[in-house]
């Protein structure tokens, strides 16, 4: 076998040439490899046949691109996540179900320079693509509670609020923050302040819905997104929260530990134009309550 | 460094401007019919300048735009630079629709910029091919493609860096106006050949005319 | 057998190109205008029996230099040049009265299969 045979057939890469009617000219090993698909079967067949997923608008456009322009098109995993349905080489329970793939698709000439079929390669990304998405699950998540971080929260509010404008729906907000938290700090020690939050941010968490966002807004502090929720339904809300979070008894190396919340809760009205003004106003609120001996809720309008 | 840049005469420049106008036309009327992505490209203007004075002459074209997004690519043939196609901040939104997906796209928070991003570069990926490629063709040439990128995202055009150019090619810059009318987004597309490119594009432009002599 | 030719576009070369596919028997009179205004102007006074129109030109393009030309003799001779051969663009300067559509660049082939079917049209008395 000459050496490019074995080189195609080696690579740590899936080769395939496809003709203008789409048809498989050629399936190297890794594709045979990864599909279970043997290069005798596949050679002749429209490659629409064995994956039916590729037949998209997307796919037959740059097909077309090339074959009409000679340009080469390329198909991230960002986007696409993958062209072929190949399970993931790992045996490790893997982020995602099938190998995420970065493809691309250049022209094959004849002698003339007539632009006769294609080419397609295809590289497994899936380590680089869990990588990536951890990276970016740092960037918002908060490191110590694991729910969202601020500036994951502020860039959501954006968002959900533009959103909530434009189509006239209720949106609420909870501003809260833990009652005394220096003095556990003081009294039992950071880690003991640590547990706290974590403890605090679970329960919370675990009252709320899917949609909704919960993120740590400070050092004691955290905000809580409501879509679709209106004023007294998020008071009724929060009103849980606090208590809750009283009933909870922390047992911290054999100290008993308990805390309380204050809660301030604000609505999406004409008053707050803009995402930081309704902020303020559940903040204001939060600082009424704190006001007024704490552990309650207050809602501002 | 003088003598290094390349006379091209008047007569080149027409020629090299017809040939320009040819492929546009061609690269249009293909991406209408094979695609469906209906783009007109407006007479191009050409110009000779040292790398060093691009960057303000960029920014001088771009004066009326506020903030941009560049989509770049370069080809290698014997036809060689790089095309750099502008467009207005949020083009890459109002393109979204221009290539229809053709299946839900399941948006996660962030995934809206990934996929205007996506856009640009695809759109920028078929334009330039286009353009590129037709001109290429007529000149006897076949190119490759490096994968496109987004240089600037949205900044404004002040930023333009000083170094995005060699300083020391001479380069031929094309600009051509492009516009996609149902999605009223335009554009500029500059094409800067490299320096060792300019002779052989002189030579072919000879040859192409010498055809009708 | 030789025809008066004029020929419209805004690029020398292009005009250069087109006149040297024309084969030179064909030719009586040939002249030239870089616009569709200074086009229109020339058909006026010369009276061409064919007209090559470039469309994109400045001034005046060359759907409206079409349409006058049609207005001031409905039975002109006139080809689009082009290079952007898309149906949609043809059939509509088919339907503005344009004889043909040549693709750009043009080629000595092109242009005189071209001036054949001109011929045939018009009959044996303005054959080619």
């Amino acid at each position: 076998m000459n050496e490019l045979s074995q080189l195609f057939n080696t690579v740590n890469i899936g080769l395939v040439v496809i003709d203008s009617d789409l048809k498989v000219r050629y399936w190297n090993r890794w594709m045979e490899f990864y599909s279970g698909i043997s290069s005798e079967r596949i050679i002749g067949v429209p490659l629409f046949k064995f994956f039916p997923s590729l037949n998209t608008p997307k796919f037959l456009r740059c097909c077309k691109s090339v074959l009409a322009f000679g340009n080469f098109s390329f198909f991230s995993q960002k986007l696409h996540h993958y062209l072929f349905p190949f399970r993931a080489d790992s045996s490790f329970v893997s982020h995602f179900e099938f190998m995420q793939q970065s493809c691309s698709m250049g022209p094959l000439r004849d002698d003339a320079t007539n632009i006769t079929s294609l080419y397609l390669t295809v590289q497994d990304v899936t380590e680089l693509a869990v990588y990536e998405h951890r990276l970016l699950e740092m960037n918002m998540r908060d490191g110590l509670t694991g729910i969202y971080n601020r500036r994951f929260l502020e860039k959501r509010l954006v968002e959900e609020f533009e959103r909530h404008v434009r189509y006239s729906r209720n949106f609420s907000v909870i501003m809260f923050d833990i009652d005394f938290f220096k003095k556990v700090n003081d009294t039992y020690g950071h880690q003991c302040g640590d547990y706290i939050l974590k403890s605090v941010s679970s329960k919370i968490a675990s009252m709320i819905r899917k949609t909704d966002i919960l993120a740590r807004y400070g050092g004691e502090e955290f905000c809580c997104l409501l879509p679709e929720t209106d004023l007294a339904s998020a008071q009724i809300l929060a009103e849980r929260f606090r208590k809750s979070i009283a009933e909870i008894i922390h047992v911290y190396q054999e100290n008993e530990v308990t805390e309380t919340i204050s809660l301030g809760v604000s609505e999406l009205s004409k008053q707050y134009p803009t995402p930081s003004s309704l902020l303020e106003r559940a903040d204001g609120a939060l600082y009424q309550a704190k006001g007024s001996g704490r552990n309650q809720v207050v809602a501002l309008p | 460094m003088e003598s290094e840049i390349c006379q091209v005469t008047d007569e080149e420049k027409d020629i090299l401007q017809e040939i320009m106008n040819i492929a546009f036309g061609k690269a249009a009327a293909d991406l209408a019919e094979a695609i469906n992505i209906f783009v007109v490209l407006s007479v191009p203007n050409i110009q000779l300048l040292k790398g060093a004075e691009l960057p303000d002459y960029l920014r001088d074209e771009l004066r009326d735009f506020t903030d941009i997004s560049i989509v770049e690519q370069n080809f290698r043939g014997k036809f060689r630079g790089s095309a750099f196609l502008v467009f207005p901040a949020g083009a890459g939104k109002e393109l979204i629709s221009l290539l229809d997906t053709g299946h839900e796209m399941v948006f996660e928070s962030g995934s809206i910029d990934i996929l205007e991003k996506e856009t640009l570069l695809e759109v920028g990926n078929l334009l330039i091919g286009a353009c590129v490629g037709k001109m290429a063709e007529l000149l006897g040439d076949l190119v490759t493609y490096s994968p496109p990128k987004v240089v600037i995202e949205n900044h404004p055009h002040e930023i333009i860096p000083n170094n995005l150019f060699n300083s020391e090619y001479t380069a031929i810059v094309m600009k051509t106006l492009f516009s996609f009318d149902e999605r009223d987004v335009s554009g500029f597309l500059f094409l800067v050949t490299t320096h060792d490119s300019v002779v052989w594009l002189q030579n072919s432009l000879a040859r192409f005319l010498q055809q009708y002599e | 057998m030789a025809k008066k030719i004029l020929i419209v576009d805004d690029s020398p070369i292009s005009r250069k190109m087109l006149k040297s596919c024309i084969p030179a028997e064909c030719i009586k009179e040939i002249q030239e205008a870089g616009d569709g205004l200074a086009g229109l102007k020339v058909f006026k006074e010369f009276l061409p029996d064919i007209t090559f129109l470039d469309l994109t030109m400045p001034v005046m393009d060359g759907v409206q230099a079409l349409e006058e030309m049609k207005k001031l003799d409905p039975e002109a001779v006139i080809i689009v040049a082009t290079a952007d051969v898309q149906v949609k663009s043809i059939e509509k300067v088919m339907g503005l009265g344009a004889f043909h559509v040549l693709k750009k660049p043009p080629t000595k082939e092109s242009v005189r299969e071209i001036l054949l079917k001109v011929g045939e049209c018009r009959g044996t008395e303005h054959g080619i």
